[in-house]
């Protein structure tokens, strides 16, 4: 009691930024309301009409539902498991390497494109995997037939998993290498006069160093399993690919902008959220039960 | 920490939420302003004076919209103007004393999903631009405003006369409860007629008669795919312009279907509604013909004469195609010369393009026409003060065609006429321009001669016409005077072509006119996504029995439904 009334002033300047918090991230979970609405923008949601579930039992029944909610989760574990996965081969790669502008430069360039939006980078793509495009125009000149990567399905989603990871590596990779930095250096030292090589340091070593921080991606990610990436699809997708590349984002923007549908876009979203929700929770579970880890 | 002083830091958050606030007060200020600007001077404009189409109001009326547009479509236009710059919107101010501000300005391209979550927001303009789907949303939440009273005081004689010459059948489509909620942009429909435009000077090069048959436009097609129409050694063409839209509003697929007497859509993705056994409508999409015509795009994609990759395509990069030369044939309406085969003829001076009655099975085929031509509706909010301010706006824009208006009001000095909202043509206006442009022609005048509010629009066909025929290129350039002419005033260009399929009845009808039906709005966007994914994958190679799993599909996603809707419609209400 008397540290709460010592830091009063302390609260209370924490005040403005919970208030902030209230209003805009948990106010506007009031609109979930709309979920369980026949909503009408303009009669709001204290006039709209009540329908109970039938928003979600009109989306799960949607004939395209059960194949939009499949591509993403295929789409986004693939993505999940390499952006942990290829970082972390490039962060232990970058970290065997003496030469320090060397390294640097290297690092600059794999962080770059994530700093690029899809707007641009997806019509980069589009180009480079078209007919006439640099891919096409090798794949010719090894003698074989051209490939029409963007309207065909299988192809399709490796573009967008594998366009993705490219652009998004640089940031985990970054994170990583911080984590690799803050290993005690005496550790590597001891390993040394045991006569451990590179590769004994990396596997007992660096890698074990990292765990906490390899969880803490790992978890965090998961939270994501439904997001497979929406402005990069909504760019780079036509109706060919909707079989492969068709995402329940995108799925919902369609019914929820074109056709104004905004009850049952509401009600994909709530159930997005619970999904994450669930996810979330579970590996942190498991993550805090096995590995001893909390984030919180 | 003993130096710390808590107080200060109290006032220094304090002071910085005061600044964000107050930030926050501005922005709502600044927004509300012109609103109640606007609300003050309605009583005195209307209680004094009678009702004056023209009327200037004795104080600033500013009127909110919002747009969606496309580049000026005239290349005098000055470069990096904006619709804020639009020199009518100056014209209006200083005529009427009404001041537009648009809430926001988008590329055409994307005002649909903006104005979607406009609607979602419920942050509406007062005076928009509706297709009939948005119509019917807004009307079943009651945000039109009635515009009866403003119609009937204000509207002046040149609009009342346009409205009234389909003897009242658009605006009765319009009217709900003895309530005008839209002044309904209707054209003539033979404007949407399909016809076929195709490279002379290619069929020329290779010895090719002008194609009649689809027989013969197939093999018109793989000869401009294999022969080298162009003549300049490469292979580097392709047969029919398309782009990934099937049924869109050029360079698509349209006119095709109809040669093989399927009647898919009129080029929204809905489907048409043509007669079939009986007093039934049947829906075009799900024919049997469909199937034979997909059968032969199925063949046009494998031997080339399609892009291969269409459906990537905009209907941006269509046109870039058009432009640099690279096909010759595209299915388009009278409009085409105007844009883009004027770019072409610009870059190409060799470029010679007709325009043709569609090829059929045996012979030229019917293309298909709405009864009602009005994809555009203009509405006010019904929160607006001043909804007769709308009325005055069409007959302003009605008025500027006038002889006196046209003195230095060209698109040269900032007047970009496709930007200006609320605007509403003479239903005739091609019919008009054809016509006077042609006596003017064979008396050999110099100058036209009529005096009414089409001067403008005759006039100016009329000078690139002669501009054109005299081959000089001062003014313009020949690929622009040549649009114009060919679009509107030759004989054997698009509205001559269109003209004799009109007189001729080689046409069948589209016979659903009225506003969607609730589960057309509601199943819509799916059984437009079902269309758009089954027919693309046929054309690329899938097996043709794909159509009929698509047909039953359509019909059990909502399509019977539908039918079963348009059908009460069509047997209760619609004018046959």
């Amino acid at each position: 009691m008397k540290t709460l009334k010592k830091e009063s002033i302390l609260h209370l300047m924490l005040l403005p930024g919970v208030i902030v918090t209230l209003i805009y991230a948990y106010g506007p979970m009031a609109g979930l309301i709309m979920a369980f609405q026949n909503f009408e923008p303009l009669s709001g949601f204290f006039k709209s009409e009540f329908v109970g579930w039938d928003n979600f039992k009109y989306v799960f029944e949607l004939p395209d539902f059960t194949q939009v909610l499949w591509n993403t989760i295929i789409i986004a574990i693939c993505k999940m498991v390499l952006f942990l996965l290829v970082p972390l081969i490039l962060a232990l790669l970058l970290n065997e390497i003496t030469k320090q502008w060397f390294s640097r430069v290297i690092q600059s360039a794999i962080f770059l494109p994530f700093f690029l939006s899809w707007t641009i980078l997806g019509g980069v793509i589009i180009e480079l995997f078209s007919l006439n495009g640099p891919v096409n125009g090798v794949i010719e000149s090894l003698g074989m037939e051209p490939i029409m990567f963007m309207l065909n399905n299988s192809w399709f989603r490796g573009i967008v998993i594998g366009s993705d990871v490219w652009k998004g590596m640089g940031y985990n990779m970054i994170v990583m290498l911080a984590a690799i930095t803050g290993i005690n250096s005496t550790l590597y030292e001891a390993a040394e006069v045991d006569g451990a090589g590179r590769w004994k340091q990396m596997l007992n070593i660096t890698l074990p160093g990292m765990m906490p921080i390899l969880v803490l991606l790992g978890v965090l990610s998961l939270g994501g399993i439904l997001n497979a990436g929406f402005e990069q699809i909504l760019i780079m997708y036509n109706p060919t690919v909707y079989q492969g590349g068709d995402i329940i984002d995108t799925f919902v923007y369609r019914l929820g902008m074109f056709s104004m549908q905004f009850g049952p876009a509401a009600a994909i979203g709530l159930f997005k959220s619970v999904v994450s929700l669930i996810m979330v929770s579970a590996t942190y579970y498991l993550a805090y039960k096995y590995n001893d880890y909390r984030i919180f | 920490m003993k130096s710390f002083k808590p107080w200060k830091m109290l006032v220094l958050v304090m002071s910085m939420l005061l600044v964000i606030t107050a930030c926050g007060n501005q922005g709502s200020k600044d927004g509300a302003a012109p609103n109640s600007q606007g609300a003050g001077n309605k009583t005195n404009a209307n209680s004094s004076t009678p009702p004056d189409p023209l009327g200037k109001y004795p104080e600033m009326v500013t009127v909110t919209e919002v747009l969606g547009y496309n580049p000026p479509e005239d290349s005098r236009t000055p470069q990096g103007i904006t619709p804020e710059q639009n020199k009518y919107l100056e014209d209006l101010k200083e005529m009427l004393n009404i001041e537009i501000k648009y809430k926001w300005t988008v590329p055409q391209s994307q005002f649909e999903q903006k104005f979607s979550l406009a609607m979602a927001s419920g942050d509406l303009p007062d005076i928009m631009e509706l297709n009939m789907k948005d119509f019917e949303k807004l009307k079943k939440q009651g945000i039109l405003g009635d515009l009866t009273e403003a119609y009937n005081d204000y509207a002046s004689p040149a609009l009342k006369k346009y409205m009234e010459s389909d003897g009242g059948f658009a605006m009765s489509t319009f009217t709900s409860d003895g309530k005008l909620l839209a002044i309904p942009a209707f054209e003539d429909p033979f404007l949407s007629t399909q016809l076929l435009w195709i490279r002379k000077d290619w069929l020329d090069n290779l010895k090719l008669p002008v194609p009649t048959t689809m027989e013969e436009l197939d093999k018109v097609a793989l000869a401009f795919v294999n022969d080298d129409p162009d003549q300049n050694g490469k292979n580097d063409t392709y047969g029919i312009s398309l782009q990934k839209t099937l049924f869109f509003w050029g360079f698509d697929l349209r006119g095709f279907f109809n040669g093989y007497n399927a009647y898919p859509s009129v080029g929204d993705n809905q489907t048409a509604w043509i007669k079939g056994d009986g007093d039934q409508l049947v829906p075009g999409l799900i024919q049997p013909e469909m199937k034979t015509a997909l059968g032969k795009l199925q063949e046009w994609y494998k031997n080339g004469i399609l892009d291969k990759e269409f459906a990537l395509k905009d209907e941006n990069k269509a046109v870039e195609d058009l432009t640099a030369g690279k096909v010759g044939i595209s299915y388009g309406e009278w409009w085409y010369p105007n844009w883009p085969l004027n770019l072409n003829v610009d870059k190409d001076p060799k470029a010679e393009w007709i325009a043709l009655q569609i090829p059929g099975l045996d012979g030229p085929g019917k293309s298909l026409v709405p009864k009602l031509r009005s994809n555009k509706l203009f509405v006010v909010n019904k929160s607006m003060k001043n909804p007769e301010a709308a009325i005055k706006m069409i007959n302003f824009y009605i008025e500027m065609g006038y002889k006196k208006y046209k003195e230095d009001k060209g698109a040269e000095k900032g007047y970009v006429y496709n930007w200006f909202n609320p605007r509403i043509y003479n239903p005739a206006d091609i019919e008009t321009i054809y016509t006077e442009v042609n006596k003017a022609l064979e008396a050999n005048q110099e100058e036209i001669t009529i005096d009414d509010e089409n001067y403008t629009s005759v006039a100016r066909v009329f000078d690139a016409t002669k501009d054109y025929l005299a081959g000089n290129t001062e003014k313009a350039s020949k690929g622009i005077n040549w649009g114009q002419y060919y679009s509107r005033a030759a004989k054997d260009g698009g509205w001559g072509v269109t003209r004799t399929i009109k007189e001729s009845g080689a046409y069948v009808n589209n016979e659903f006119y009225t506003l969607p039906t609730a589960t057309q709005v509601e199943k819509g966007p799916q059984l437009d996504k079902l269309m758009q994914e089954s027919f693309t994958k046929i054309i690329m190679g899938a097996p043709l029995d794909e159509f009929d799993k698509f047909v039953a599909s359509w019909k059990s996603l909502g399509g019977d439904q539908i039918t079963q809707e348009v059908n009460d419609w069509y047997s209760k209400e619609a004018v046959k």
